[in-house]
């Protein structure tokens, strides 16, 4: 039985709250989204230190470019159709230019928007945010994942992008790990195909090696919760130790995972490629399961793309 | 002299200076490279306020954590701000020639991460005053004493981050935050005016919560009394709307666009020496 999906904002407000009890210099920002981030227990404890703007997240961001510019570390959230878009200026220029210590949280990030739909939905975040200079941009596979990212970014010095669905697994399977920024995380060592995965498309992706394995084909997935900067080693040996990859997101392939891995792989070690995720559409107006399927984020999808790429042929056949 | 003449003169002074040093780097910076004098020299006067009276600085000590800040919104304008940094000790005037140069500590805008003395990078447009919002409020927070002044174009108004900044500051109970307006009338396509008017514009900031202040942005007098307005004001932050002359105090150059993006030629730099030492644009 798989672990419940475990809503983010409950985490947020957890962390925060913790990291603010340890460090004075910790602020928390807003645009008037406390009920989607969940950082109001932050409002509780340290209200001196929590700053609601307003509807604005030009403003949002910008202010906290000055909290920081002044010596603080402020994470500022809004959702991060948002926090990529309209404060994308204030972004690249206030906050990234300078490298200021800017923790940039996107809540309801990808599909699990749901139902506010396709004016909501995120696709274009980790492209944006990962072609700022200097950014390290951080997508969490898993609720323990995305808690210990928000703690590393809080002691990291630069500028972080961190994306928070509304809803992540409690816990992946059979994980081995602490989180740290940088590496990437395999499961398996099939030889056949490595699925490269983020985000919650890491769990949809560990469900795909059983149905690989009935397909006779021998995966291993290779989490990637570090977007930027990229282990391109792993990267690269995982391409080298199987026949072909495919990526999977809940974002927009281009730009998203999928870009960043063709243009990894292409530059050092080309291979059959295929990148699943949401292709030159806005996202719908439905909730989370229905939108996987429309967007092939499935488990099946991965298979029928690596029967296509393997030519239908596992080496274990 | 009165102790208040004094200030005014030593303010005066520095004005001056100031924008003789914005003719220097705008004709040195050459045909190639085009810097913006005309809006330079429209704050050059107020800048001067801030730099040689008002701000409490430590040219010796760049980052210290306690410093009153100066944003530079208009960032286009930067030859006035490093006019006054250079000429308050932050570093020699040998630079000036680095103006626009790939390897410049003074880039085309400012640059914080290049240039001793500049707390904020600016350049786009309509940023200044959230970030200045921002340190202002970390001052407020902390406890902190210093103060925050940010200089925007009236051009520049016509960000949307302007009015969501001006909208917040107030509510966030931002008394430490001073807006100062040049208004010169004129951007980057022609009048303000015939673009997007402004107006009413003391009302709209008095509207959003704002102490307003309106003064001639080249009368040393009326500045340093609204900047110590400014300072005293409990209640709310302050804006202070300063009329100006784009190109003040060149004649040729005054209230003529041309000069928003011009380099001055050899002969263009001799006559504007000479009209600044005469005393003024007569």
């Amino acid at each position: 039985m798989k672990n419940p999906r475990v809503e983010l904002k409950t985490v947020y407000g957890e962390v925060l709250v913790e990291l603010g009890a340890d460090n004075p210099d910790i602020f928390v920002v807003e645009a008037d989204l406390m009920k989607a981030s969940g950082s109001k227990p932050f409002l509780e404890n340290y209200p001196d230190r929590h700053i609601n703007v307003g509807v604005a997240e030009q403003n949002l961001v910008g202010i906290a470019a000055g909290i920081a510019a002044a010596g603080g570390i402020p994470f500022a959230c809004t959702m991060a159709n948002f926090m990529a878009k309209r404060a994308c200026d204030q972004v690249a220029m206030s906050v990234a230019y300078n490298m200021f210590n800017v923790k940039l949280v996107g809540c309801y990030a990808g599909l699990t928007q749901e139902k506010n739909g396709g004016t909501h939905i995120s696709f274009m975040d980790i492209g944006v945010m990962r072609s700022m200079p200097g950014m390290t941009v951080l997508v969490p596979g898993d609720s323990e994942e995305f808690r210990q990212a928000v703690r590393a970014a809080s002691v990291f010095q630069g500028p972080v992008y961190i994306r928070m669905p509304k809803l992540l697994q409690g816990s992946l399977p059979g994980k081995t790990y602490e989180f740290e920024i940088g590496p990437c995380y395999q499961y398996g060592n099939g030889n056949d195909l490595t699925v490269i995965a983020t985000g919650l498309a890491t769990d949809i992706a560990l469900d795909s090696l059983q149905v690989l394995e009935e397909a006779g084909i021998a995966a291993r997935v290779l989490h990637v919760p570090t977007i930027k900067p990229l282990d391109t080693e792993s990267v690269i040996r995982c391409a080298r130790e199987t026949r072909a990859c495919i990526t999977i997101e809940d974002h927009a392939t281009v730009g998203g995972l999928g870009g960043l891995i063709a243009e990894t792989l292409t530059a050092a070690c080309p291979v059959p490629l295929a990148r699943i995720g949401m292709q030159d559409a806005f996202g719908l107006t439905a909730d989370l399961e229905f939108q996987l399927e429309h967007f092939g984020i499935t488990a099946s999808h991965v298979a029928a793309e690596a029967i296509r790429l393997l030519d239908g042929r596992g080496q274990n056949e | 002299m009165s102790k208040d003449e004094q200030r005014i003169r030593t303010a005066e002074h520095w004005a001056r200076k100031i924008r003789l040093d914005i003719i220097d780097m705008c004709c040195r910076v050459g045909p190639e490279r085009k810097a913006h004098p005309g809006g330079a020299l429209s704050a050059a006067d107020i800048v001067a306020a801030l730099y040689f009276d008002k701000m409490r600085i430590d040219p010796d000590t760049p980052q210290w954590p306690d410093r009153d800040r100066f944003i530079l919104s208009k960032g286009h304008t930067c030859p006035v701000l490093y006019a006054a940094l250079a000429n308050r000790g932050y570093f020699s005037k040998d630079l000036y020639g680095t103006l626009r140069r790939v390897d410049g500590n003074l880039q085309g805008h400012p640059d914080m991460r290049k240039t001793p003395g500049v707390d904020m990078t600016t350049g786009s447009l309509g940023h200044g005053l959230a970030a200045g919002a921002g340190i202002a409020m970390s001052a407020k927070i902390d406890r902190k004493d210093f103060r925050v002044f940010v200089l925007l174009g009236d051009g520049e108004l016509q960000e949307g981050l302007v009015w969501e900044s001006a909208m917040a500051s107030p509510r966030l109970g931002l008394t430490n935050l001073t807006v100062i307006i040049d208004i010169n009338r004129l951007q980057s396509g022609g009048s303000v005016e015939q673009i997007l008017p402004l107006h009413p514009l003391r009302e709209k900031w008095a509207s959003f919560g704002w102490n307003t202040i309106e003064i001639n942005g080249h009368h040393m007098e009326e500045i340093l009394a609204a900047l110590d307005l400014a300072v005293l004001e409990q209640e709310r932050p302050t804006a202070i709307l300063a009329r100006t002359v784009k190109g003040k105090g060149v004649k040729f150059m005054e209230d003529d666009n041309s000069w928003h993006q011009r380099t001055l030629t050899e002969e263009e730099y001799c006559l504007a020496v000479k009209m600044l030492e005469s005393g003024g644009s007569a």
